[in-house]
Order: structure tokens, then sequence, then C-alpha cells
């Protein structure tokens, strides 16, 4: 794939060689331990002790820290603004001017923070890390529709292409004098003569590859061989049910919390 | 069963890539528009008006997954579920007939816009303490400032920005598809609901 729509950043790693499938199970858990374990500071920890030596591992920190301080930031400025300054009665713990900084609405912003770090940063660890097409072949092994595979890595193939088509037709249509910059009306009227003849070009395609996938046997029923192995070591398959019945085991944690609190 | 088959043609499963690049491409020219809107679900609504509900939401849910598994954009995929409801109910309102004036396809696209609010205001109050990290979150403080609990600020939020995006959504789509081809309509099973055959008295 010489350009795809994904982060992955070919290296030499442990973690580059783990199957995509103990990987993904391991993003799952992360997710759920992020958003169902308490405690205000767990998603902090679990960042520090475990996603970050995880990335390092895998030679790939740089870009996951820039990525992930990129998304999360927007985020937590507007958590400690609005959670932390707005939040209605609460404990005043530092005023400023008129306003006054409250405890239970800064312990928000810092649990939906870490939440947030958490859910971008395993997100990130993955696709910087693992191969979409490796993803798709080894979750076809163990019965992923193949339709739907193929739905996946079509997407992150062709994605690239149509953000170029894009542009081309963003300077076509300022080559014929189309006003792109200005007052906000002045940018929405060039939204349909963008829009409709990207839309529009991209959609001719589709007839042409509905024939394509069609002489390549789309539709053939049965068994499928697999032109590359992807290669295992023999403990994956156990840590992989390990992490699962660890997810289980935390949602598990979390309804009997909710209960026990529901009842008081 | 026979209705899941008849929507999952193979124009379909071709067409719901294209349909998601599509959507990131759209996104790409809002960006460089800098226009206050998403707009990034014009594939997904394609796909439910052409094909049916069923694609339409399979559109959505891949869509926000792979923006999430890409590390492009990783929060989308908690909204996953609400993508899959905009192209279902693209469908919906299709088989109804809504797509066939412009004006009942920016009502459709109005009220979708509104369920999507709905349910993505409770993922948005757990998941992301009812921020966006946008513009919009102005309208979060201002009813958190009022006094407002989490849920209902960030419903304020979605409610002054989703119908909005969601009824110019379904409008471009109604452009596109009377701009499509009708050889290429034709090998979509719900083609008779959005478009007559040439000839034919228009309805609108």
């Amino acid at each position: 794939m010489a350009q795809s729509y994904s982060l992955f950043v070919a290296r030499e790693s442990f973690v580059h060689r783990l199957n995509p499938l103990t990987k993904l199970t391991l993003t799952g858990l992360l997710l759920v331990s992020g958003l169902f374990l308490p405690g205000i500071w767990t998603n902090y920890l679990l960042f520090v002790g475990i996603v970050l030596p995880l990335s390092a591992a895998a030679g790939v920190t740089k870009q996951l820290v820039r990525s992930a301080w990129k998304i999360v930031l927007p985020f937590a400025i507007s958590l400690f603004l609005i959670q932390g300054f707005l939040w209605p009665g609460g404990t005043p713990i530092l005023y400023v001017g008129p306003l006054s900084l409250k405890s239970e609405g800064l312990q928000f912003a810092v649990v939906s923070t870490g939440r947030i770090l958490m859910i971008v940063s395993s997100f990130l660890w993955f696709s910087l890390t693992t191969r979409p097409d490796h993803l798709m072949n080894s979750l076809s092994r163990i019965g992923f529709p193949s339709n739907l595979a193929y739905v996946i890595v079509a997407t992150i193939q062709i994605a690239p292409r149509f953000q170029s088509r894009a542009a081309t037709i963003l300077d076509a249509q300022r080559a014929r004098g189309l006003e792109t910059e200005g007052s906000l009306r002045t940018r929405a009227r060039a939204l349909v003569p963008l829009v409709i003849p990207l839309v529009l070009s991209s959609l001719i395609d589709v007839e042409e590859r509905a024939l394509a996938v069609e002489a390549r046997a789309f539709n053939r029923q049965g068994p499928k061989t697999f032109l590359i192995e992807l290669p295992e070591a023999a403990w994956e398959p156990a840590a992989r049910w390990f992490m699962v019945v660890l997810m289980v085991s935390i949602l598990g944690l979390r309804v009997y919390l909710a209960i026990t609190r529901w009842r008081s | 069963m026979s209705r899941l088959k008849e929507e999952f043609t193979t124009t379909t499963w071709v067409m719901i890539p294209v349909a998601i690049a599509i959507n990131i491409a759209v996104g790409q020219i809002i960006y460089t528009l800098k226009i206050p809107l998403y707009l990034d679900s014009i594939g997904t609504v394609i796909v439910g008006v052409l094909a049916g509900p069923f694609a339409g939401a399979l559109t959505g849910l891949l869509a926000n997954l792979i923006w999430g598994l890409s590390g492009w954009n990783p929060t989308y995929a908690a909204f996953a579920a609400v993508a899959a409801v905009i192209g279902l109910l693209a469908g919906v309102f299709t088989e109804a007939g809504w797509m066939r004036a412009w004006w009942k396809a920016i009502l459709a696209g109005a009220l979708t816009g509104l369920i999507a609010a709905v349910i993505s205001a409770p993922i948005s109050a757990y998941v992301f303490g009812g921020v966006t990290g946008s513009g919009t979150d102005v309208v979060v403080a201002f009813f958190r400032g009022m006094g407002l609990g989490v849920l209902p600020s960030t419903f304020a939020q979605g409610v002054s920005s989703d119908p909005l995006d969601k009824a110019i959504t379904f409008f471009l789509v109604w452009l596109i598809v009377r701009a499509l081809p009708l050889r290429f309509i034709a090998r979509f099973p719900r083609a008779e609901d959005v478009r007559e055959a040439e000839g034919s008295p228009a309805t609108n």
C-alpha cells in the first residue's frame, strides 16, 4: 500500500510483530478500563504505565504524543474552562475575577480529560503499530465476513485518492474564479460547486468497481485461502483470552458498584 | 432476510467504501472553507437513500469505526451508533417518499439531526464531559452558566448544530440524486423512491 488512510508507521519491533488480534484485544481492554474503572487518576496511570511503555517499545512515542496532544488539548481546555468555572454550586477553591474554580468541576474535568486521553491514545497506539490489511487478514481468519473486510480495506486505500481529488476540484474551481475565501456567505456559496462535482465523479466509479470485483469472484461462497501468513507467538491466543476475561470482570465490577450504590 | 439480500447487492458493497471516502474528502473541503458545519455524513446519507436503511446504517457505523481505527479521528468511534442511526433514518425517510421534494428532504434532515442530538448527548456527556473541543462549546458554557446539568447543556449544544447540519446534508444529497444519471440510479434497489422514471409526470 503506497499511500493509505492510516497512521501506520513501519518499524521492526516486538509490538509490530504481535498478531493484530492481540493488539486489537488489548486496545479493547484499555478502552473498557478507561471508561469503566473507578478513580480520578486511573486513566492517567494506565496511560503512563501501559500506553506510553508500549509505544516506546514500538518506537512511536513521538507520533503518539504529538497526535494525542493535538486531539486532547481542545477538549481539555473546554472542560477546565466550562466545567471547572461554571459548575453550578460547588466548593470554590480559587477566585479569578467574578468567577471561581470549583473543586467538583475541577474533578469532573480531570476525570473526563483522562477518559478522552485514554480513548485517543489507545486508538492511536493501535493504528500506529498495525497495518490495516494485516488486521483484516487476521479478522477474516476468525470468521469476520469478507464483505466487511473488503469495505474497510478499500476505504483505507481510496480515501487518500479522494482527498487529492477534492484538492484538484478546489484548484479547478478557483481557476474558474470561484471565491473560496472571504465572508461566511461567500464561503458557504462555494460549497455546492465543490461538493457536487466531488460526489458525482466519485459515484461514477462505483459501476466500474462493481464489475471489477464481480469479475474477481466477490460473491463466491465457501472457504478462502490467504496470500500472506501472519505468524504469532504461542502465548498470544492465551493472552487474548485472559484480556477478554479481564474486560468482562471490569464490566461486572462496574455493574456491581452501580447496583450497590443504587441500593444504598 | 430477503430484504437484506435486496439491499446488499454487489453495487451496494462497492458503494460503501466510496461513500465513506466521500465523507472523509468532504470533511477536507469543509476544513479548507472554514465553514462551521460538519457535513461528514453526505456519503452515509447517499447510501441510505439509494440502497436502503440497513445499508445506510452499516455505512455510518463503519465510517466512524474507520475514523477511529485509522487513528485520524479516534473520538468519532464513540459516536458510531449515532452515525448508524443517521444512515438508517436516511433510508427510512426515503422509503416514506421524503426525498422526492427538496423541502421534504430538508425537513427529513432536520428531524434526523434532532434525533442524532438526542442519542449523542448521553455519549458526549459521559465520555467527553459534555464538550466537543470546538466553537460550539460556547453553547455548553452558556447553559452551564445558567445552572443546567451536564446532560441538558450537552443536548442544547447538539440541538444548536445538528439539525441545521443534517438539513444541509440532506438537501445536498437531494441535489446529487437529481444530478445522477438515471442508468446509475436504476442499479440500486430503492431507485423508484427517489426519482420518477423519465417522462412520467413529476409529483413535486
